[in-house]
């Protein structure tokens, strides 16, 4: 009876509802419900099955003898544990998951640093009608004119007027 | 003679002066190339240019002459200097002087009636570039706010992997514990099948024993009533009747 009662910890679906998000809807909704479904399977049965009146056998059984028989055997009877193949994979998968969470919050990280540089230029940046053309073009380096590749102006291509 | 040495030496003379007076003077430069103290970044421009009177001439002067020749002193000099001009026949009056006259009134006419308008219109213009600019600006800062909220987010939600796995275990050991309690009840459910099986087939026997007997038992005494018997047995119960007939009329 070691490897049973293997403990079911409660699992808050609301709070686990909230993280998903909404691609994966779907897919939450199939899991919880094969979770209820095993759930209600599993409380509909009894924890143990109710006990054989044996007294109540042997008097009304002629052949007591094979009363007597199916009693020990059945005591003697050990019901073997279905085993478990699956724990393993989880925790295999939870590990996996574990690495490239701490990957994706990293780069998550990086892009929030890149983001922040970005927002922190835009909040520093001087108003637009005290910009010179110069102080434009160092904003902005994509407003900044080719004189060398189109010397005469308007120093870009007409279509992109 | 005289006049050009003192026109040619005018240079040097301004010159010579202290910077803060050479401000005063009618070819004034901009303060920001005469002072001492190094301005970077360097301010922004001035919205407005130098204060000007009647169109034409700077304010400075006017301050410049104040101390020594009061509120009319500009205007004297002025009205010097033009006389002066017509009198020494300087300017010539032709009829260039008219065409320039109405010229000059027209224009002036022209801008003071609409060149506030015109001036609001431009503005108007380059206000609505600035705007645009500034919308792209303001666009950029909420859409990087936004992506970091998102960011934070899925940061967020990522941590909640946990109870995935935990619904995933609890599934299997719900399945395995499922699984087990099935295989006791089905031990049991046999077992007591045969049991019950055992106890019906002793029920049924007896069953059938007890009718086959009955039955017999009817059959043996039926043989065994004799004619002469059955003939009594009539004569009796038909006796019996007459008997309780009478009791019966008696009685309704």
């Amino acid at each position: 009876m070691a490897g049973r009662r293997a403990a079911i910890k409660a699992v808050d679906w609301a709070a686990f509802a909230e993280r998903v998000p909404a691609n994966q809807k779907a897919m939450f909704n199939a899991l919880k419900t094969r979770s209820d479904a095993l759930s209600a399977r599993l409380a509909a049965l009894p924890e143990k099955p109710p006990a054989i009146d044996w007294a109540y056998y042997k008097s009304t059984v002629a052949n007591a003898a094979m009363v007597d028989e199916f009693q020990k055997k059945f005591s003697a009877l050990k019901v073997p544990e279905p085993v478990d193949t699956q724990s393993a994979k989880i925790d295999a998968q939870e590990q996996e998951a574990a690495k490239s969470t701490a990957e994706y919050v990293q780069a998550s990280k990086a892009r929030i640093a890149t983001y922040e540089q970005q927002l922190q230029k835009f909040r520093s940046m001087i108003p637009f009608d005290q910009m010179t053309v110069e102080d434009l073009n160092e904003a902005f380096p994509e407003t900044r004119l080719d004189k060398e590749k189109y010397p005469f102006w308007p120093h870009k291509p007409i279509g992109d007027l | 003679m005289l006049s050009r040495l003192v026109l040619r030496a005018a240079p040097a003379a301004l010159r010579s002066l202290p910077p803060p007076l050479a401000v005063g003077v009618l070819h004034a430069t901009r303060a920001l190339h005469t002072t001492q103290q190094p301005l970077a970044p360097l301010p922004p421009l001035p919205e407005k240019g130098g204060e000007v009177r009647h169109g034409l001439i700077p304010e400075e002067l006017f301050k410049f002459l104040y101390p020594k020749t009061g509120v009319t002193g500009p205007y004297m000099l002025g009205t010097g200097l033009v006389l002066y001009l017509l009198s020494k026949e300087i300017y010539v009056i032709n009829h260039e002087t008219v065409a320039a006259i109405c010229i000059l009134s027209v224009i002036i006419y022209g801008v003071k009636k609409y060149g506030a308008a015109v001036a609001a219109f431009a503005d108007k213009l380059n206000e609505e570039k600035v705007a645009v600019a500034l919308a792209v600006k303001n666009k950029a800062i909420q859409t990087l706010e936004t992506a970091i909220e998102e960011e934070k987010k899925e940061q967020w939600r990522v941590e909640g992997r946990g109870y995935l796995f935990d619904a995933k275990r609890n599934n299997v050991a719900m399945l395995l514990e499922s699984n087990y309690r099935e295989r006791l009840l089905l031990v049991y459910n046999e077992v007591k099948k045969r049991l019950d099986y055992q106890v019906a087939m002793q029920l049924l026997r007896r069953q059938k024993e007890q009718e086959h007997m009955i039955q017999w038992v009817e059959k043996n005494v039926v043989q065994s009533i004799t004619p002469q018997q059955q003939k009594e047995s009539i004569a009796k119960c038909i006796l019996d009747l007459k008997a309780l007939s009478k009791s019966a009329q008696a009685a309704v």
